[in-house]
């Protein structure tokens, strides 16, 4: 009974860590340049400020208004992922996996808030989560804008 | 039901990604593809289908399904086994000091495991099916977790720069660790409908998870494990250069 609890609470523990790892490893992928850019600038995202004030001057955090924003940005965001530059009109497999990973992380936030535990931490990895998503979306946008087009056609084009 | 079909859905879509897998693996040019996970693929495959045929043939409770269910178990814990020593070859690639010592350990591990499952089979004489096999498949699959996440412990050690191993091993542990939690589950609510149908659900979730993760490695992941050792070369070559030049 006790080493089926033991094991239990250990195989548990160890899947959360792997789903955890895996997602961090998706997420330190290299874009090729910051598409993210763009796409917080014409949709008005507030996450890198939201990260920025974190990590540079570590600023109180207005808890309600924190959510909101994360919330907010999320939504824009999984709606672009869905609908901006994708013939698909779905998700793949790994952003599946990060919209997963992003509830599971605002869950996080609310538990940390109540132990007023790390709320730093989950917060700039639920900014890394939309910073990614930006990055995919931003890249997919550049894709098909200059896709089929050399510099001469799309000056040709003008 | 709906469960069964769910539970079926599952099945089947898990042996289509590992069709699926195995093709690209195999077939792939790219120098990113990692072979290692090839047998356990296979063994994973084989099973699935075997185990597939004998129960639409013979049905759940039939002596057959049992024997091949228990069977298949054993080759798939074996080649998982073989997989994580495979993956910490991988790891151990440019340190074969580490390697030596980890070879040893891994053979003394697989002895212990074999010679504490004759132990506690010694002592409950059963049939060799439901007695040694049984046991000696928990033990060797609890022990591939526990050898998976140490594998994991080294590569943060080492500072590895070999994500698609860092991956490869995630997808593993995905697979241990989340059937070895609901079957600890199931056992600690003495097989009660809700753990089961959990389990039924679970265990196929947690291949699919772990097929999907190793998708991702193989296709989008560089093998960076190989290009260390494309960059010691020319070094080499430049100090035995820089060495002619001087003689």
């Amino acid at each position: 009974m006790i080493l089926a609890a033991l094991i239990l609470i250990l195989s548990t523990a160890m899947f959360f860590f792997y789903f955890q790892v895996t997602c961090q490893k998706i997420l330190r992928r290299q874009f090729d340049r910051e598409y993210f850019q763009s796409i917080v600038n014409a949709n008005r995202l507030e996450f890198p400020s939201l990260r920025k004030s974190l990590e540079e001057f570590g600023a109180p955090v207005d808890y309600p208004r924190l959510r909101m924003m994360l919330k907010c940005d999320f939504l824009a965001l999984t709606y672009l992922l869905k609908n901006a530059a994708n013939v698909n009109q779905r998700y793949s497999n790994e952003e599946r996996l990060l919209i997963l990973y992003f509830r599971w992380q605002f869950l996080s936030l609310a538990v940390r808030r109540l132990l007023k535990v790390g709320e730093k931490k989950a917060v700039l990895r639920l900014t890394s989560v939309l910073q990614y998503f930006a990055n995919v979306v931003g890249q997919r946008v550049n894709t098909v804008r200059f896709g089929n087009l050399t510099a001469a056609d799309y000056l040709l084009n003008l | 039901m709906d469960g069964n079909i769910v539970g079926y859905a599952l099945h089947y879509s898990g042996i289509l990604i590992e069709a699926a897998l195995i093709l690209y693996v195999a077939r792939s040019s790219h120098g990113n593809r990692p072979l290692s996970v090839l047998p356990y693929l296979s063994c994973l495959l084989a099973a699935d289908l075997a185990r597939a045929y004998t129960l639409r043939e013979y049905g759940l409770t039939s002596r057959q399904y049992s024997y091949i269910y228990w069977s298949t178990d054993f080759l798939l814990v074996i080649s998982a086994f073989f997989l994580v020593c495979l993956f910490f070859r991988r790891a151990c690639l440019h340190q074969e000091k580490m390697w030596r010592f980890v070879r040893l350990l891994l053979a003394f591990i697989c002895l212990l495991v074999v010679g504490i499952s004759g132990l506690l089979f010694s002592h409950n004489y059963g049939n060799l099916l439901t007695g040694f096999i049984v046991e000696f498949n928990q033990n060797l699959y609890f022990t591939c977790l526990v050898l998976n996440t140490l594998l994991y412990l080294l590569l943060q050690q080492i500072d590895s720069a070999d994500d698609q191993l860092g991956l490869l091993v995630c997808g593993v542990g995905i697979q241990f660790a989340g059937p070895a939690a609901t079957l600890a589950l199931f056992h600690l609510m003495t097989g009660e409908g809700f753990a089961q149908s959990l389990a039924h659900f679970t265990i196929p979730l947690c291949t699919i998870g772990m097929l999907l993760v190793w998708a991702y490695a193989v296709v989008h992941v560089k093998d960076t494990a190989t290009q260390v050792t494309r960059r010691q070369i020319p070094v080499l070559a430049e100090v035995t250069a820089h060495f002619n030049i001087q003689v």
